[in-house]
């Protein structure tokens, strides 16, 4: 497990982008998309997905920073690094196709990057490159984390995060009964920032659990305790106990499932924000961050209330972050 | 002791009551034995290994039967001999539904408690119980009846309970032995039988326990079969225990919940491998996240995890019910009390790892 506990950093901007298409549950299961019952998925607070037909990952990525970069008025040549999150090869694929993308692994076409084509379709002089894979659902955690310690050790002032991730247009879309959207969404992580100070951060990652389909009852048992210990972990890294959290911002799991971890953790359960499940369901991209902005823009979360998101990345991953608004 | 004393015993081919029987026979050279048998092939096996063969007399005949399914002539000879009865048998079962928990341990005993009226005197009668008649209870639990208000977590507890009821109301001469759960034949930690809690620690040591339900202040309170069959054999006949309940229970030195699963943990994470895995404690919770967890996994969970949660549902749901057995009458009755949980707790860890019949966590559980 990894920490940092102290410093300036905060998230000053965040904007997010959904593909045009919606489709409801009944839709899904027509499609043959879900794995579950419709009836059961809407218990768990399910109800609609957004999935990209004509979209890439990489077109929804960029109007995700772009709007970014727009609604908070950032020069380009203030950002000085891209943190990209989201697999490269597929990136540039239409209608959430993989298939042109894998052809394109054994070429040179393997060395297109999206984050580097970020950098110059933003016009980015001044950012650096780099990106993350290979940690699921916390991907977008992690950015921020990574850009929090380079703001900390001033090497650099301002980080954008950018997370795009897609299923195929054909594939599932449900993932251990949990019902996903395509998506794209952008933060700014600046020094010295007026709101979203970034109190603690804690991040877990077990190895054991790396083959998810054939350890699936033992990922079902351990997903708890250790989304327990890791939100308590950043609870007491924060100074905060259970009752002082204005607002838990989850990942659009399973609301069932938040209620279960509600009750480990002590928190109560009507501090779960929870309004995005039912609209849009699970991102890989960063739905912690999505609900934070509609959080702020509906009115609920307001200066100075502390903030705790969570997220479970399948492979295996859990994380949290506990913020300042 | 009277001469030439005879004695009807019930559940004397499982362990617990082999250990009883042994241990009558041992301290009373003329002492006979009527065996109350089921299965005579499974009786044969366990007569094989038993002492003093020729003073016990099995016969045939079961609880679920009327009359217990004795021949008139078993009848007759238990009639004119017997002054004593040793019910011990009992179906364990923690996920049996009422029903069939009642044709076992209620209506078993009272079919018993009408054999102990067959005769002029009316034979005495030691009924060992479970200490978990007392149910959703919480608090200290006396060794006396208790109402019936709380409710129970399973029907095993509540079969038992009315059993109880009946002794204390028909017996002309009763005693009542409450054991605890029963983890492993001695201090020493040799487990002969797994049972439901061999089987749980099974499946946290595969990662597979999530969460328990408990509170501050839970408690485990478990014995070894040599406390429980001693107490048993020394108890069940003696004349000034009569009209008593008495709690075979560790009591005092039962270990708290937070502990057994931190020096559970402690000693499986001795092991590298096993500690590489990153394993995790289960949570301890309430009955309300827990109930919610169990109903999510009815919901969602493949076979083999419902199959586990299902199991563990019928009586973890005790660990959250604090409670702390007194064992007053024990203590003064035996001169000592049980030996303390922490004492037997890791040797019967060790052996469960070393068993090489240790079940898979998805064997079929009770």
């Amino acid at each position: 497990m990894t920490a940092a506990t102290h410093g300036p950093a905060g998230i000053s901007g965040i904007t997010y982008v959904l593909p045009a298409q919606r489709r409801s549950l009944q839709e899904l299961a027509a499609l043959g998309q879900l794995e579950s019952d419709p009836a059961l998925l809407e218990q768990f607070g399910f109800s609609h997905v957004y999935v990209a037909e004509e979209e890439t990952p990489y077109a929804l990525a960029l109007s995700a920073a772009t709007a970014l970069l727009h609604e908070y008025a950032v020069t380009p040549d203030s950002i000085d690094m891209v943190l990209y999150c989201g697999t490269p090869s597929v990136a540039f694929a239409p209608a959430g196709s993989a298939v042109d993308a894998a052809s394109s692994i054994s070429s040179t076409q393997r060395f297109q990057y999206p984050a580097t084509r970020l950098q110059y379709d933003l016009d980015l002089e001044c950012a650096s490159t780099l990106a993350l894979d290979q940690l699921a659902c916390t991907s977008l955690f992690s950015a921020v984390r990574i850009a929090r310690a380079l703001v900390e050790t001033g090497d650099a002032r301002r980080v954008l995060c950018v997370s795009s991730e897609f299923f195929p247009g054909c594939a599932g879309r449900e993932a251990i009964y949990n019902c996903t959207s395509d998506a794209a969404c952008a933060v700014l992580v600046d020094h010295n920032a007026e709101r979203n100070r970034i109190l603690a951060s804690t991040h877990a990652t077990k190895g054991y659990y790396w083959q998810g389909d054939a350890m699936r009852n033992e990922i079902v048992a351990s997903y708890f305790p250790t989304a327990k210990h890791v939100i308590a972990e950043t609870l007491k890294r924060a100074g905060w106990r259970p009752d002082d959290v204005t607002w838990v911002i989850p990942h659009n799991i399973s609301i069932r499932s938040w209620e279960i971890l509600l009750g480990l953790t002590g928190i109560p359960r009507e501090r779960l924000w929870c309004r995005n499940v039912a609209r849009m369901g699970h991102t890989l991209a960063g739905d912690n961050f999505i609900n934070l902005r509609d959080a702020v823009c509906d009115g609920s979360v307001h200066p100075g209330d502390r903030l705790l998101l969570f997220s479970y990345g399948y492979g295996a991953h859990w994380t949290a972050l506990a913020l300042e608004a | 002791m009277s001469a030439d004393r005879s004695i009807f015993i019930t559940g004397a081919t499982g362990l617990l009551g082999r250990d009883v029987l042994a241990r009558l026979l041992a301290t009373d050279s003329r002492l006979r034995a009527f065996v109350l048998v089921r299965d005579m092939g499974r009786w044969l096996q366990t007569a094989r290994e038993l002492a003093n063969q020729s003073r016990v007399i099995p016969v045939c005949g079961d609880l679920r039967a009327d009359g217990l399914g004795l021949t008139p002539d078993a009848r007759a000879a238990i009639r004119h001999d017997v002054s004593a009865i040793v019910h011990l048998a009992a179906d364990t079962t923690f996920s049996s539904s009422l029903d069939r928990a009642r044709a076992v341990n209620t209506l078993g005993t009272q079919r018993v408690l009408e054999l102990a009226h067959d005769r002029a005197t009316p034979a005495r009668v030691a009924y060992v119980s479970t200490a978990f008649v007392a149910g959703r209870r919480t608090g200290v639990i006396g060794e006396d009846l208790h109402t019936a208000s709380a409710g129970w977590v399973n029907a095993y507890e509540q079969s038992k309970y009315e059993a109880e009821r009946l002794v204390m109301e028909q017996a002309a001469s009763w005693i009542i032995l409450r054991s605890s759960t029963v983890v492993c034949d001695d201090v020493s930690g040799h487990v002969t039988q797994m049972n439901a809690v061999h089987r749980a620690l099974n499946l946290y040591r595969h990662g597979l326990v999530a969460m328990m339900p408990g509170v501050v202040g839970s408690n485990v309170d478990a014995v070894t079969t040599s406390f429980v069959a001693d107490g048993i054999a020394r108890l069940a006949l003696r004349d000034d225990a009569a009209g008593k309940v008495v709690h075979l229970c560790a009591g005092e030195g039962a270990l708290p919940l937070v502990e057994l699963l931190d020096i559970t943990y402690e000693r499986w994470a001795a092991n590298p491998a096993w500690r590489k895995r990153g394993i995790v404690r289960p949570v301890i919770t309430d009955l309300a996240t827990y109930s919610l967890f169990e109903r999510t996994i009815a919901d969602v969970g493949d076979a083999s995890l419902k199959r586990i949660a299902g199991a563990l549902s019928h009586f973890v749901p005790q660990l959250a019910l604090p409670k702390r057995f007194d064992t007053t009458n024990a203590e003064a009755l035996l001169g000592r009390g049980a030996p303390p949980v922490r004492d037997f707790w890791i040797p019967m860890l060790d052996h469960m790892l070393t068993a090489q019949s240790a079940p898979s966590p998805f064997a079929k559980v009770a």
